[in-house]
């Protein structure tokens, strides 16, 4: 393995989960999610080996690709969602039945919720909340102050709130 | 529910993985990647009309200059020293010697010899006069060049003695026209005593009596200077 393989190795470990959560949230399926990964992350491969060009910020990258490819994927396919979020149960062998079975419920319901947010809210509320993302790099992947996303993260978590309460 | 147990709620979501076998599997086919065009294999015709298309620029440009070069070669061929294609013409002959074996290279020397006193004499009756100093210059460059291929030659071939000779009638025209060349004394000499050695080893051999008779005229034919015609008879008692 050569060191541009090596870097793009270490790369793809500490981003695996986090592209495929954010895909995943995206298209609510997993054969989908696990798809539009391996090419976003193939279609960061052939861009890493091009040293020509130069990436400042790989995981921002990658998250552009998978966003595009999300995008393409609902214009290609016109679909709006490919399943209903209710259908889906995650996959989480950790935990018991009964544990998984009420986690399951309340992890069903924010994601249910987050899928009705529009496309800007859910990518803060994600990039930030489950990613760790700071503002700035979210900034940076946007292309947008600041400022915007602060406003924008405020936002969508009252969109979400009011989601839930609707739910409850 | 406040914000916090919101965000608590919303990080519960971390828990959303991949599967572990198809992570692996993914980097897995993410490598073997690496080389898509090497790995498709691209058969001959696939890959010329992308190379012509990538380097068309290039190509026409190479075209462009063969052209030009085939039609200088072609036009420098009946150029005569003084000429502005004559280089080319050089060049070309020289290209052309370096690809002959080093056995066959002195019979090309002698040849380029003749055709450099052609040149010489067809400048002379044309009364070119501009052109004489060159043309002098040339003949006695390429004599030069004969003169060390005769000094190092072991082996008298007919090619030689045929090539001589016409060097020496061509000689005889130019001078007949009024032209001396300088420089070509040292072609007399070195044919002199390519001759005298070649006379000495004979003498040594025991020979018969018709090849004892060639010679006899040998040896005449040195002493009158008619070194070519020497030369022809030592081929021939050599050869038969």
């Amino acid at each position: 393995m050569n060191d541009c393989q090596k870097k793009f190795s270490q790369l793809y470990d500490q981003c695996i989960d986090k592209i495929y959560r954010f895909v995943f949230l995206k298209v609510n399926s997993q054969e989908v999610a696990e798809d539009l990964t391996s090419e976003t992350f193939l279609r960061g491969w052939r861009t890493f080996q091009n040293q020509d060009r130069k990436i400042d910020n790989p995981s921002a990258f990658l998250y552009q690709i998978a966003r595009n490819l999300v995008v393409d994927f609902y214009r290609e396919k016109g679909k709006a969602q490919l399943v209903s979020p209710e259908l889906v149960s995650i996959n989480d062998p950790n935990n018991n039945p009964e544990e998984a079975a009420l986690l399951g419920s309340d992890i069903d319901t924010v994601r249910h919720c987050l899928t009705n947010l529009k496309e800007d809210y859910q990518n803060v509320i994600i990039w930030h909340y489950l990613d760790d993302l700071p503002v700035p790099e979210i900034a940076k992947i946007t292309k947008k102050p600041e400022g915007t996303i602060r406003v924008t993260l405020h936002r969508a978590l009252k969109a979400l709130k009011n989601e839930m309460g609707q739910i409850a | 529910m406040t914000e916090t147990e919101l965000i608590k709620k919303i990080q519960e979501l971390k828990k959303i993985r991949p599967r572990k076998d198809w992570v692996v599997l993914a980097k897995r086919e993410i490598f073997r990647e690496e080389y898509p065009v090497i790995e498709k294999r691209l058969s001959i015709l696939e890959i010329f009309p992308r190379l012509f298309h990538y380097y068309r620029p290039v190509l026409a440009t190479f075209v462009f200059l063969g052209i030009i070069a085939i039609a200088a070669l072609g036009l420098a061929q009946n150029t005569l020293p003084g000429d502005t294609l004559y280089s080319v013409k050089r060049i070309s002959e020289k290209g052309r010697v370096v690809f002959i074996s080093e056995i066959n290279k002195p019979k090309a020397h002698l040849e380029l010899a003749n055709k450099r006193l052609e040149e010489l004499t067809k400048i002379a009756e044309n009364n070119q006069i501009q052109k004489l100093a060159p043309a002098i210059n040339e003949v006695q460059a390429s004599v030069s060049q004969v003169v060390k291929d005769l000094k190092a030659s072991k082996k008298i071939t007919e090619e030689i003695v045929e090539q001589t000779k016409k060097i020496e009638e061509s000689q005889e025209k130019v001078e007949a026209l009024g032209v001396i060349v300088g420089g070509v004394e040292e072609f007399d000499n070195t044919l002199s005593q390519l001759v005298e050695r070649e006379i000495k080893d004979l003498e040594n051999k025991i020979l018969s009596e018709e090849k004892t008779r060639l010679l006899e005229q040998a040896k005449a034919d040195f002493e009158n200077g008619n070194f070519s015609a020497a030369l022809e008879k030592i081929w021939l008692i050599s050869n038969n």
